[in-house]
């Protein structure tokens, strides 16, 4: 691989990490917030890097060449590049030009329901109507809490939707991860009593908690009767478990 | 595959003729131009006949979004690495971590294993500074002991697992003292059955030349680096990408009922993932349907041996080396998983 494409591929991978962490919010739809400045730095680094060989590295080539190959115990020319690195190419122009889309429905229609932790004690709930929850949170209210704090209370929950393979029901899901989207896990919430929209759609649904089984209990059925649906748009960064905005 | 394997054999076989494949570039258009000429004609033929709307499939979109999300997050940690492995190159002296180390390589092994300790970060960092030690004149064992541990006993990652693992510090302890187990085990084994010629012969030489500053030896060696093992972590990513995106979470719950089976398989699922280390406590917690020992081989195993992984050994030491240590590695992870997760969980 000669200079040129070195610094091709080292310059547009630091412009695609810029692009996506500086100049906007891609890197949401990939990598956890925490690794922004990391990235910030990564890119700013490539394109030092990338500079620095365009403005140094003039006439070393067809030096090097020369030195390099009489000198038998150095036997690995830094001024060659491997042609595996062509695929870095790929990265930095889906970055720069046709960035995939955020993980959706069809993520989550293939992933089981992430593990909601065990809760000692339950907060009261507050006192406006609807309740702004999390899905967690309201997965861990249906499942665990003793109080039955929710019974009868209109509660507020934002997500997108995933089709739920049969009936008329559809899931409220929201994919969080720790990492980065390999990791992603599912929170899902199922909503009866309304046709599904279309997947993927972001929506606020406000409603009651569903009767089936004991309240508190393992045995009841995390379901939302679903009174009130609106849609929404997309929150900046999808990927937590967050409550729904409110309109103060 | 193919394509890569040429690659690394062309890099393997003789060194010194690689300049001068370089100063032939000049004048003649060389494959890596044909080629790419080639696949922009046939991707341009593809998106005139059908569109460019199967990039959009929700399959494909998935894959995309999994394939860039695993490069992204370890482009930094691969840079941290080509750094450091950069620097110890041009800027330590040779003789540095021959003095630090104890002298005998069956004691090296366990003190470079434990000193994994001090690099923080994902896994794609440690194998470039392994390289790097390797070529100062640690002893391959002990250089492999410290590319293996690194990524599992590093404070970031067990402070991670006891987040994932509320209230069971002896899932962190039993993760550290597996993955230190498995490291050194790796090393001696090393010492006992390796060969210095499943090492790609490259890795033998360079390190500081007079008259050459010293500066300019790190920029080199850093941007030759990070191109190189840039160019595996895609391959890599694609990899652990098409698992990801094919294999649903849901069949997990099919395999979790046998003790043997989920041990093994939590293992396997740990490869294919390649899950970066700082996270995969929390997808292991995720796990509830299997038993602890299953999930602390599923951590132990994943930082050490993944697709990812297998693609940048393949690139920095070889590929007779990066399948028998891979292989050898994972049977030792899970011997050490089963071991110390019955004593301890």
């Amino acid at each position: 691989m000669k200079r040129h494409a070195q610094i091709l591929l080292l310059v547009l991978s630091g412009l695609g990490l810029l692009h996506a962490a500086l100049f906007s919010d891609l890197y949401l739809r990939y990598v956890k917030e925490g690794l922004r400045p990391q990235l910030i730095a990564s890119g700013v680094l490539l394109l030092l890097l990338g500079m620095a060989s365009a403005v140094l590295d003039r006439g070393r080539e067809k030096g090097n060449g020369h030195t390099h190959g009489h000198d038998v115990e150095h036997g690995h020319d830094h001024s060659i590049a491997p042609r595996i690195a062509w695929l870095l190419l790929l990265p930095a122009l889906s970055l720069l030009l046709y960035a995939p889309p955020a993980l959706g429905a069809f993520t989550a229609s293939r992933a089981a329901g992430k593990a909601v932790k065990k809760e000692k004690e339950f907060d009261p709930l507050p006192a406006a109507s609807p309740v702004p929850m999390t899905l967690t949170d309201f997965t861990a209210r249906v499942q665990q809490d003793r109080k039955q704090a929710i019974r009868g209370r209109s509660i507020k929950m934002t997500g997108f939707v995933t089709p739920a393979a049969q009936g008329g029901d559809w899931y409220l899901t929201r994919i969080i991860f720790t990492c980065c989207a390999a990791d992603s896990e599912s929170v899902k919430v199922r909503m009866h009593g309304t046709a599904a929209p279309p997947a993927d759609t972001w929506v606020a649904v406000t409603g009651t908690s569903h009767r089936q089984g004991t309240l508190g209990t393992k045995s009841a059925a995390v379901i939302l009767d679903v009174h009130r649906i609106e849609e929404i748009s997309p929150p900046v960064n999808s990927f937590t478990d967050d409550l729904p905005l409110t309109p103060s | 595959m193919q394509k890569t394997d040429e690659t690394v054999g062309v890099l393997g076989v003789d060194a010194t003729t690689v300049p001068r494949a370089g100063a032939d570039e000049c004048r003649t258009p060389s494959w890596p131009f044909v080629t790419g000429i080639a696949v922009a004609l046939c991707l341009v033929a593809v998106v005139a006949f059908t569109g460019i709307s199967w990039l959009n499939h929700p399959a494909v979109a998935a894959w995309r979004t999994i394939c860039l999300a695993i490069t992204v997050q370890a482009l930094p940690f691969l840079l941290l690495g080509t750094a450091l492995s950069g620097a110890i190159n041009a800027f330590v002296p040779a003789d540095l971590f021959t003095r630090a180390l104890p002298r005998r390589p069956a004691l090296a092994v366990p003190v470079a294993g434990a000193a994994g300790v001090v690099l923080p970060g994902c896994e794609c960092a440690s194998v470039p500074v392994a390289n790097s030690l390797i070529r100062r004149g640690v002893p391959p064992a002990a250089a492999f002991a410290f590319l293996l541990s690194a990524p599992a006993i590093n404070p970031i990652v067990l402070t991670a697992t006891a987040v994932a693992f509320p209230g069971s510090p002896a899932m962190v302890a039993a993760r550290l003292l597996a993955s230190l187990a498995t490291a050194t085990v790796m090393g001696w084994l090393w010492l006992w059955l390796g060969r210095e010629a499943w090492l790609r012969p490259t890795v033998r030489h360079t390190g500081h030349q007079s008259g050459h500053s010293r500066w300019t030896e790190f920029r080199l060696g850093f941007q030759h680096d990070f191109l190189h093992a840039g160019g595996f972590l895609v391959v890599g990513a694609m990899a652990a990408a098409t698992f990801n995106v094919t294999v649903p979470r849901s069949v997990l719950d099919a395999v979790s009922g046998s003790p043997w089976l989920s041990v093994l398989f939590l293992a396997v699922l740990a490869v294919v993932l390649a899950v970066c280390s700082e996270a995969d406590a929390f997808v292991a917690a995720s796990l509830t349907g299997f038993s602890p020992t299953a999930r602390l081989a599923f951590m132990v195993v994943g930082p050490m041996v993944d697709l990812k992984l297998i693609a940048l050994q393949t690139g920095t030491f070889g590929r007779p080396f990066a399948l028998r240590f891979s292989t050898a590695t994972t049977v030792v992870a899970v011997l050490a998983s089963v071991l110390i997760g019955g004593a301890l969980l």
